[in-house]
This record gives structure tokens, C-alpha cells and sequence, in this order.
């Protein structure tokens, strides 16, 4: 080994997926067609045409294998394979194939070659993210197809040799969705942005990624590191791999630092040093948070606190904390009126409920009914422009403006309310008339369907968004109308305070530690638990690890927040006991100002991790 | 043959989600479909059946496109697919 062969090199890349990694290269050179212009005689169209159905065939007969064993396991990963399925077959590029097999005489992988890239090159140059993006798919394809013609067999990532970093100028869908996810440590390409079919793959297996390096492939060419990577022992495990690598050194190894975006090959020793401290750190964070992911959430002396989670739409990833989290405290409802362009149907929102509702099987899901006006608009409804949005027509008010809006709504609620816990929550709720009004209107639509014949589920329940101040007061007597209700903690404190939270004017006014805010919290909490009705909160204080303790201290047994901070409020839970948190709570509210209450919750936070 | 012209109107164009539906609705029909957008630079025929061309076609939202289709049930299929583009492509 020449001295040369040692020099560290430092490169910068765009880090898609967060982690930090150490091992041995492997350079991934996937199978690139070498095609030239090649041209046929009249007489061998016939023979040039089977040929090019021959491959077509091989092709889909792989992609009809990776689909089949992926589909159980991940159905979107699988989906890339049918999109593939369906680029093979397309009726425009199969025909122009033929076409330049049959009339121009080009050799078919030659006219599969033009033809493909025409139109990538096409698609590769529009405006549309999403539409550049099925050019990487028409790529993908076309060096499937070209295999096929050449006999060569499929060349992946799905047996790496043992634990490495996979290194390449860039990856295709298909070679990411089928990656050998036990050993890979991270992944480094030349080519790619952020929103790549790699970056989100990686992002979705939490797989470090670093991409858009330049110079990757020299760097690493120096190194023969490709080679290197084949030496390590198929058996052994990623996390020792990165351990010893950093504790050893050895040429042909490289740090991914996916946290701040540099790919280090040949890390010197101070560099590996560096490394080996920030790596321990860095997974002893993942793994506390872990931890605490799949934990019970009890505090100090065993309480049992429920824990939800508020989401924003039915995709995939916001249901993804479904099996950690007790229930949905807060499903906002928005994103199905604000993406469109026109008011969703009935059926479109009643497969969006019926998703979340059997995603979270028994266990409750709180439906907030449209929250727009405020700060959120919809572009097919026409509303006045308003002095004070946030004081005016909004929510529920808006609701029982334009009853077609609310009933369809509610229709859908109801239909899907046999496939799972449903229960309705009301936002922007003033008094007991718009609770008796929106009631009124629940019976409604209740009678409708049934008149109708159409199930719904006689257990829904439905409850209140409390957060403006005069429902908090009336809180004794709206715990009996109501089946249970949640506090909006970022509304209740705007209208308590005054303070309008979009306006940057005010911003210090809008005070979320205002000790009045505590007092208000605590004398619903206290009404709701006289009458025995549920009461959660829902908004950022929920999620807030300094406030988390303060609200258990006021009574509060439900909390439901955003998926990433559940780790951190359970682990915060752990470490007090209710009686410190009563403590807190009532120190919090004799506080005077904002600053006292932060002041004191920290403290409160730094004495209890601390003694860890 | 029979042809009509109409105006894209929804948010995306003929892309992604409403030209899969677009296409899923031509393959229904025995006529050969083609369809062109007003003042394209490109002059581009789109295969009413294929994906990949409609995506090439790059008809953004207030383009106008020319439907034609020639076949036994070329007024029919014109007519639909009009219609479902008229109607916003389930947007």
C-alpha cells in the first residue's frame, strides 16, 4: 500500500437522510447498455420483431418477480415495479419500437434505445418535479429492457458482501427499493437531489444518505475500494462493521456524515477519533428514543397517561406512530379540501376516515370537522375578505354558513363509522347554542342515512375543541352536554391573550407559558374530571417537553401531539411522579409572568434528567 | 374521424394522477385517439392510450387540446374523454 492510498479526502454532498455511518466502500456499477446505431436487412424484420417481444417478455417476467416479492412487504416499494410494469408495456413507446424495427430497419435494441431515451430526455427537461421523475423511471426500464436483449442477468443491490456503504453515480428506483437493508450502512451517489426516488427510500428506512458528490467516483477510485468491500465477511453485523472501522482505520474506508453532509474517504486518525465520539453519541440518542418509542407511558409511579397523535392527513407516514400511540387526538381534516380544487366528495373523504379509523383499529379517532377561514382559505369558497380572520367566520361558523359543506362531511363521518372508533370533534366553539346547533344538525344526518338504510355506528362520540375562553369558563356546565373535549392550546392562548399568532408584529405578546393560561387549563381540568368526562390537549403544549409535566400536574391523563415528539413525552413521563408534577402545576399557576413559568419549568426539567 | 377541442382546467393539467385517468379511459375505446395541444412549439401527437406520451405532451392547466379519434366508436370516445377533462379530472 502506497502512501498515497492514505490521503484523506473531504467531500461535500446533500444529506436526504440523517445518520451517521463507517465502513468500507462498495462501488455499485450497475449494468449500463453499450448500444451503437446498428442497422438490419428488410428481410430480418420478422426475426428483429421477436427478438424485441423476447425481451419485452424477459423483462416483464422480472419485474412481475420483484413486484410479486415485494408486494406483501412494502406495498409502495412494490408499486415502483407496477409503474415499471406499465412504462413496458405503454402502447406509444411499444409502437414506435416497431416502427423503427419495421420501417427504418434499426436493430431492435438500437430502436429501444432511441426510442426510450427520446422520450426521457423529453420528460427529463419539463417543469414538473414529478413528471423529471418518471424520466429516471423510463431510464430504469430501458436498462432493464436492453439487459434482456443482451442475455445479461440482473445486476442489484439486494446481496451486498456483508456491511457497507454503497457508493454510485447513481441509483434507479428499482436498485434502491430492493437494496439489501441489513447491510447496507449508508448510501453516497454523484447524481441525485433531494427529492429523488432514493432520498425518500432512504429517508423511509432510515438509511444515511449523502447525495450529489462531485468527484465521488475519483475520490474512490483511488482507493480501489470496490474490491476492498468484498472482503468483509458476509455474516458481519452493521453496527460492529462501524465500530471497528473507526477504532482501526485501514484504507478503503470512508465516514458518512449524513448529519452535516460531508463523506470523508480515508478518515486520518483525529478524524476517526472525532467520528467514533459523535457516532456513540449519535446512536445512543437513537436508541433512547427508541426506547422510549415502543414504551408504555407511564410516569415515575406507574400512572398511565394516554398518549395521541394528531395528523394531517391518511397517508402512509402520518399513520406510521399508529402502533405506538393510543389513539388520534386531532385529525385535521383540511387536507382534503385545501389540495383540491373543488369541495371532495362524499366518497373521496369517506375512504380517507375509514383509512385512519382501521389503521388505528378499536382505538378512538378524534375527527376535527373543517377548521378554514383564519388563516386557511379554499380556493372554492367564496368568503368575504374579513378585517379579522381569526375573530371572524371561521370553523364551525363557517359550517353553518354553507350546510351542504358541513353535512357532507358529517355523511361521511358517519358511513365510515363502522369500520372503526369514531368521534367528532367541533372547533371554534363559542357557547351552548352553536353545541346544541351543531347537535341539531348531527341528528340530521343521522336520521338521513337511516332513513336511507345505510349503517352508521351508534357509539360515536362528540365532543369540543375548547379554544376560546368563554367555553373554557362555561366548562362546568358544557362537560355535561358534550362526551368529551380537547384544548387547542395554540387558539385558547391567541384568544386569551389577544394575540394574534400569524402576526409577526405581535409575536412577544403571544405568550404560551402566560401563567393565566395554566389557571384556565387547570379549571377546566378540574370541571371535566367533576363530571367524569374525558379531556385532552391537542395542541403544541401537549407536545411541549417543558409543559408536558405541568398539564399532568393540572389533571390531565390524555395527551395527543405531533408523531416526533411522542419519544421525548414519554421519556420526559418517566422521570417525575404525579405528586412533583401537582407540584410544579401549582407553582406554575401563583407564577407572575411567562418568563417565571419557563424559568421554572426548566429547572423543574433540568433537575429531574439530570439525576438520570 | 371526429374530433373536438376543450380547455384543461384542472390544477394540474395532464399530468400524473388525471393523465393515468385520461389514459385508463382511452384504452376503453377501439379507435385509435390522438391528441394535440394549441400552439405547441413541439407539434406533438399524443397516443391517447400511452402515459408517457400524454405526459409528453405537457398540457398544463388553460391549455386547449384537440381530442380526435378514428374508429367504430370514435364520437363516443371523443366525446368522454372531453367531458372528463371538462369536469376537472376528479380534481
Amino acid at each position: 500500500m502506497d502512501k498515497t492510498q492514505n490521503e484523506s479526502i473531504s467531500l461535500k454532498g446533500n444529506p436526504v437522510s440523517r445518520g451517521i455511518a463507517a465502513g468500507r466502500v462498495f462501488w455499485y456499477e450497475p449494468f449500463v447498455p453499450d448500444i451503437k446505431e446498428c442497422h438490419i436487412e428488410a428481410a430480418g424484420t420478422e426475426a428483429a420483431l421477436r427478438k424485441y417481444e423476447e425481451a419485452v417478455a424477459a423483462a416483464r417476467k422480472e419485474l412481475q418477480d420483484v413486484y410479486e416479492s415485494l408486494k406483501e412487504e412494502d406495498e409502495h416499494r412494490a408499486g415502483i415495479f407496477l409503474a415499471h410494469m406499465e412504462i413496458l408495456e405503454d402502447e406509444m413507446l411499444d409502437e414506435e419500437i416497431r416502427s423503427a424495427i419495421g420501417e427504418s430497419l434499426s436493430e431492435p435494441g438500437w430502436a429501444a434505445e432511441r426510442v426510450y431515451s427520446n422520450y426521457a430526455k423529453l420528460l427529463g427537461e419539463m417543469e414538473d418535479e414529478l413528471i423529471r421523475e418518471r424520466a429516471a423511471d423510463i431510464m430504469d426500464v430501458k436498462n432493464r429492457l436492453l439487459r434482456c436483449f443482451q442475455g445479461v442477468p440482473q445486476r442489484n443491490l439486494s446481496r451486498l458482501p456483508g456491511a457497507v456503504i454503497v457508493a454510485a453515480h447513481d441509483l434507479l428506483p428499482s436498485d434502491t427499493a430492493t437494496i439489501d437493508r441489513e447491510n447496507v450502512l449508508a448510501i453516497v451517489t454523484e447524481a441525485g437531489g433531494a427529492t429523488s426516488h432514493s432520498a425518500i427510500l432512504a429517508k423511509g428506512f432510515g438509511i444515511p444518505a449523502l447525495l450529489g458528490i462531485k468527484g465521488l467516483k475519483d475520490a474512490l477510485g483511488r482507493e480501489e475500494a470496490a474490491t476492498a468491500a468484498c472482503e468483509v465477511p458476509g455474516e458481519m453485523r452493521a453496527a460492529t462493521a462501524v465500530g471497528n472501522v473507526l477504532d482501526e482505520a485501514g484504507a478503503g474506508v470512508a465516514v458518512v456524515d449524513a448529519l452535516d453532509g460531508v463523506l470523508i474517504v480515508n478518515p486520518d486518525k483525529d478524524t476517526r477519533e472525532h467520528y467514533f465520539k459523535r457516532l456513540g453519541k449519535w446512536e445512543e440518542e437513537q436508541r433512547l428514543t427508541r426506547e422510549f418509542l415502543r414504551r408504555e407511558p407511564l410516569t415515575k409511579d406507574g400512572v398511565r397517561i394516554e398518549i395521541g397523535q394528531n395528523i394531517g392527513s391518511a397517508a402512509r407516514e402520518a399513520l406510521a406512530a399508529s402502533g405506538y400511540t393510543d389513539f388520534v387526538g386531532l385529525f385535521r381534516t383540511e387536507f382534503l379540501f385545501m389540495e383540491k380544487e373543488s369541495m371532495p366528495t362524499e366518497e373521496e373523504q369517506f375512504v380517507a376516515y375509514c383509512k385512519v379509523l382501521k389503521a388505528y383499529g378499536g382505538r378512538p379517532v378524534t375527527v376535527r370537522t373543517l377548521d378554514i377561514g383564519g388563516d386557511k382559505t379554499l380556493p372554492y369558497l367564496e368568503q368575504e375578505k374579513e378585517e379579522n380572520p381569526f375573530l371572524g367566520n371561521r370553523a364551525l361558523r363557517l359550517c353553518f354558513e354553507n350546510p351542504c359543506l358541513f353535512k357532507t362531511q358529517l355523511r361521511a363521518l358517519y358511513r365510515a363509522s363502522v369500520h372503526g372508533k369514531l368521534q367528532i370533534m367541533l372547533p371554534m366553539v363559542g357557547g351552548m347554542d352553536d353545541i346544541l346547533r351543531a347537535k341539531q344538525i348531527i341528528g340530521d344526518v343521522k336520521n338521513e342515512l337511516a332513513a336511507e338504510g345505510i349503517a352508521i355506528s351508534q357509539d360515536v362520540k362528540v365532543g369540543i375543541m375548547i379554544e376560546i375562553p368563554s367555553i373554557a369558563l362555561l366548562a362546568d356546565v358544557v362537560a355535561k352536554e358534550v362526551d368529551f373535549a380537547s384544548i387547542g392550546t395554540n387558539d385558547l392562548c391567541q384568544y386569551l391573550l389577544a394575540a394574534d399568532r400569524m402576526n409577526p408584529a405581535v409575536a412577544s405578546y403571544y405568550q404560551s407559558y402566560h401563567p393565566a393560561l395554566y389557571r384556565l387549563i387547570g379549571y377546566v381540568a378540574d370541571e371535566f374530571q367533576k363530571a367524569g368526562k374525558p379531556l385532552c390537549v391537542c395542541g403544541e403544549l401537549g407536545g411541549d417537553r417543558l409543559t408536558v409535566p405541568v398539564l399532568v400536574g393540572l389533571g390531565l391523563r390524555k395527551l395527543s401531539m405531533g408523531g416526533s415528539s411522542v419519544c421525548e413525552v414519554k421519556r420526559v413521563l418517566s422521570k417525575m411522579t404525579v405528586a412533583r408534577m401537582e407540584e410544579l402545576a401549582a407553582k406554575v399557576k401563583a407564577c407572575k409572568t411567562d418568563q417565571e413559568v419557563r424559568d421554572l419549568c426548566e429547572k423543574y426539567m433540568e433537575n429531574t434528567l439530570g439525576n438520570d | 374521424m371526429y374530433c373536438k377541442s376543450t380547455k384543461v382546467v384542472n390544477a394540474t393539467g395532464l399530468h400524473a394522477r388525471p393523465a393515468a385517468d385520461f389514459v385508463k379511459v382511452s384504452k376503453k375505446f377501439d379507435s385509435k385517439i390522438t391528441v394535440t395541444r394549441e400552439n405547441d412549439p413541439k407539434n406533438v401527437k399524443a397516443n391517447g392510450k400511452s402515459l408517457i406520451s400524454i405526459l409528453a405532451l405537457c398540457a398544463t392547466k388553460d391549455s386547449v387540446i384537440h381530442i380526435a379519434a378514428e374508429g367504430a366508436d370514435e364520437v363516443e370516445a371523443v366525446e368522454t374523454l372531453a367531458a372528463l377533462v371538462d369536469s376537472g379530472l376528479g380534481e
